[in-house]
């Protein structure tokens, strides 16, 4: 325990052990494509026509949006260009499944269905749909394992959406609990407050949802605030995931 | 071949395990999910206490620490404890009934559990232990399948 705790000399051990046990992953999801099968198969088509159209106003206003999100997209760029600011990031994603659940509440961690076959890296950040899930720790061929930004060991730089103010999210080992730490009782933060992703570190890019300020408590003696952040993701539930690859892009690219 | 039949049984039973431990379930729930590749091996020594041991209990433990990322060695030395009570209490647990039986997995599991929240409390890391309730009710509730299940490959090979 002490070697594995303290040093990395067991890891090729853990990744050639994960290869071995991989089967049993693929085993472990079978009953829940089958679930998902067996129930887009006796879906009725009316069903299925009126989530089509929903689908498709959902798409059209995303498109909309995505049009005024290029527009401010290249504002920003001459913006920060005559700011003489570090150029922008520009991020792609890759679909992922989770296919393993930790079993164990102190470690939280999943198992995705990609690996160094798909170019996915240690320390990659990984989203689902409302916000940032956390990051790659172990990559093997065909999957990988992520750490949740709930677990206790995480820790990523936020900053408050409304004011900047800047901060530490750590994991709690509660899937809906984050902990701010290091915020003074002088600060401007408000129950409510939406927190992203501050860049700082240069792990995860900034801009990202992290969570919603949900309590904030002040002890008698304490130099900081003790604040509960609810968090964006649904680390819980989520099942489709992003991975995100970040790439400086050039200027002209951005504005393009 | 009576041997082979029962490595077999084993073997099926412990995948098994592992398939219930790995599935990616959602909801708030999983946090209480038993440790079903402990209750198996339990039972197994339970049911086989000359053949199965504290050994076989902690080259488990040794799987499940890869399977459920732990720091290695961690789930060995739960998985030891547990099996050691029930190595110890074997000569009379082969006279429990199916709820007794139940009772003292649970209790095991529960004892356990603190002992593990304890030291973790002891370092001043997150132990979970607002969730062992739970997951001692989980575990009992899962038990007589698994206690079932085992009996009737015991019978089957006898």
């Amino acid at each position: 325990m002490i070697v594995d705790s303290f040093t990395p000399w067991l890891k090729p051990i853990y990744s050639t052990a994960d290869n071995l046990v991989r089967p049993l992953y693929w085993l472990a999801n079978v009953p829940l494509r089958v679930q998902e099968w067996s129930a887009s198969s006796v879906t009725p088509r009316s069903e299925i026509e009126v989530e089509n159209q929903r689908l498709s106003k959902e798409s059209l206003i995303y498109h909309g949006q995505l049009q005024r999100m290029s527009d401010l997209a290249a504002e920003n760029l001459r913006l920060r260009r005559l700011l003489n600011a570090t150029e922008l990031l520009q991020d792609s994603v890759l679909v992922t499944e989770v296919i393993g659940v930790s079993a164990n509440p102190l470690r939280h961690t999943l198992t995705i269905d990609r690996g160094t076959a798909d170019g996915v890296f240690v320390g990659q950040p990984l989203l689902d749909a409302e916000g940032l899930m956390g990051q790659i720790i172990e990559v093997h061929k065909s999957h990988s394992a992520a750490l949740l930004i709930t677990d206790s060991s995480h820790a990523l730089p936020v900053q408050v959406l409304r004011n900047g103010v800047r901060s530490i999210a750590e994991g709690t080992a509660d899937y809906n609990l984050l902990s701010l730490k290091f915020v003074s009782p002088s600060a401007d933060i408000r129950e409510g407050d939406k927190l992203v992703s501050s860049g700082l570190g240069g792990l995860y890019p900034a801009g990202y949802p992290v969570g919603t300020v949900i309590s904030i408590a002040s002890e008698p003696g304490d130099s900081f605030l003790k604040i509960d952040v609810d968090p964006s993701a649904e680390i819980d539930r989520s099942r489709h995931l992003l991975l995100l690859y970040t790439s400086r892009d050039s200027g002209a690219d951005a504005t393009e | 071949m009576q041997s082979g039949n029962h490595s077999i049984a084993v073997f099926l039973t412990v995948v098994l395990a592992v398939v219930f431990n790995l599935m990616p379930y959602s909801g708030d729930w999983i946090v209480w999910k038993p440790n079903f590749l402990l209750l198996v091996v339990m039972g197994w020594v339970l049911y086989q206490p000359k053949e199965f041991g504290v050994y076989f209990a902690a080259s488990f433990g040794l799987l499940a620490d890869i399977l459920l990322r732990m720091t290695l060695g961690h789930s060995v030395i739960v998985f030891a404890l547990c099996v050691s009570v029930i190595v110890i209490v074997s000569r009379w647990a082969q006279y429990l009934s199916l709820l007794q039986r139940t009772f003292l997995v649970s209790l095991i599991i529960g004892v356990v559990g603190l002992l593990e929240a304890s030291v973790f409390m002891l370092y001043d890391r997150p132990s979970a232990i607002e969730h062992l309730p739970m997951k001692i009710l989980l575990s009992a509730l899962a038990w007589p399948l698994i206690d079932r299940l085992i009996a009737r490959s015991q019978r089957q090979r006898d």
